[in-house]
């Protein structure tokens, strides 16, 4: 009981830090996870960063690789609800001011002038993600098919990832 | 817009919405936002493409993006009860694949060896981005100021690591500035 109130205050006050999210957190979560509470060793902490990575959910997943060390499956679930409470309590807070906000001229003017950065945004991931992951044509040819498939088709895009998941699987790609 | 929705989905629906983005969304971040637009945006009609944009702004200045982007999907659809079932939906297949995942790690202190499937799906990723990302240009950035915004963004992101809220930022200070200028001098 101790332990699992422990991790919630814990990864509470690191929910609360969150803000910017990203990489940034790594530094910070190596702090509190390696040095101070030692719940993970060096090796541990970078290997449960690399099974976070591999799921779809933030970075911050990390929690309940974290959690489940500590506290086993009810470490992780407590982990887990406690480092997204304050980043979903202030989504929750943002868009139920939402609509209000939009119906002042000069706010909905702002947030459709940011509109274009916002495209920016998502391009630079693709960026990102291609610099990392392009390498040779076989890795060109995936992603003109890619492209081709969920811009001109209807199939689903799970069926896509999914798909090419297997691929990989399949024919060994390293 | 001020008007209530039409259709009132169910909290259901919405939850399982989210869970097969949750299960399926590889890559993380963007790619879930992809996964998002094209899903409630584009098939299901749910909201308006600026809007959902809106709230992405809101959710990159918040933090993990991916999940603050259901957050407002759900929001907006159905109220708290509706941010909540999109977010726990979201969360739900990646917490229950890193219990086990971390259950065998600690048993056995190896990783799965993923990495070919991985190579498999990063490219395919990187083609559903560029399709959100164009789609999101065609109908959002119009005229020489656009894109000099998309592309300053772009640039700042990509080659000098800047972070996404303090490009938002930055540009909600213009965007503002400019606003008020037109009004003023209107």
């Amino acid at each position: 009981m101790a332990t699992y109130l422990k991790l919630a205050w814990i990864f509470l006050k690191i929910g609360l830090i969150f803000f910017g999210g990203g990489y940034v957190l790594i530094p910070l979560l190596h702090r509190i996870m390696v040095d101070q509470f030692h719940w993970l060793s060096l090796k541990e902490f970078l290997d449960g960063v690399a099974l976070s990575q591999l799921t779809p959910g933030p970075l911050a997943m990390l929690a309940t690789f974290t959690g489940f060390k500590a506290g086993g499956f009810g470490g992780a679930l407590i982990s887990t609800v406690f480092i997204f409470l304050p980043c979903t309590l202030f989504m929750l807070v943002v868009s139920s001011r939402y609509e209000q906000f939009r119906s002042m001229e000069l706010i909905r003017k702002t947030l459709d002038g940011i509109l274009p950065a916002v495209v920016g945004l998502v391009a630079a991931a693709a960026w990102s993600l291609g610099r990392t992951s392009l390498f040779s044509a076989r890795d060109f040819l995936l992603l003109a098919g890619g492209f081709l498939l969920l811009q001109f088709t209807r199939v689903s895009p799970m069926i896509v990832i999914l798909g090419a998941g297997a691929i990989g699987l399949l024919f060994r790609f390293s | 817009m001020n008007e209530p929705t039409m259709k009132r989905v169910s909290l259901r629906e919405i939850f399982t919405v989210f869970f097969r983005i949750g299960a399926t969304g590889f890559g993380g971040g963007m790619a879930v936002v992809s996964l998002v637009e094209r899903t409630c945006v584009q098939e299901k009609q749910w909201l308006e493409l600026d809007e959902f944009m809106h709230g992405l702004a809101f959710g990159q200045i918040i933090g993990p993006f991916s999940l603050n982007s259901c957050t407002f999907v759900g929001y907006y659809l159905r109220g708290v009860a509706g941010g909540i079932a999109a977010s726990v939906g979201f969360i739900a297949p990646s917490f229950f694949l890193i219990s086990v995942l971390s259950w065998l790690y600690f048993q056995y202190h190896e990783l799965p060896q993923l990495q070919s499937a991985l190579r498999g799906t990063n490219p395919v990723i990187i083609g559903l981005i560029l399709v959100a990302a164009a789609g999101m240009a065609r109908s959002k950035v119009k005229g020489g100021d656009a894109w000099l915004m998309a592309g300053a963004a772009f640039a700042a992101a990509a080659f000098f690591d800047v972070g996404a809220p303090l490009i938002l930022v930055a540009a909600s200070l213009w965007s503002l500035g400019r606003a008020w200028y037109l009004r003023e001098h209107a």
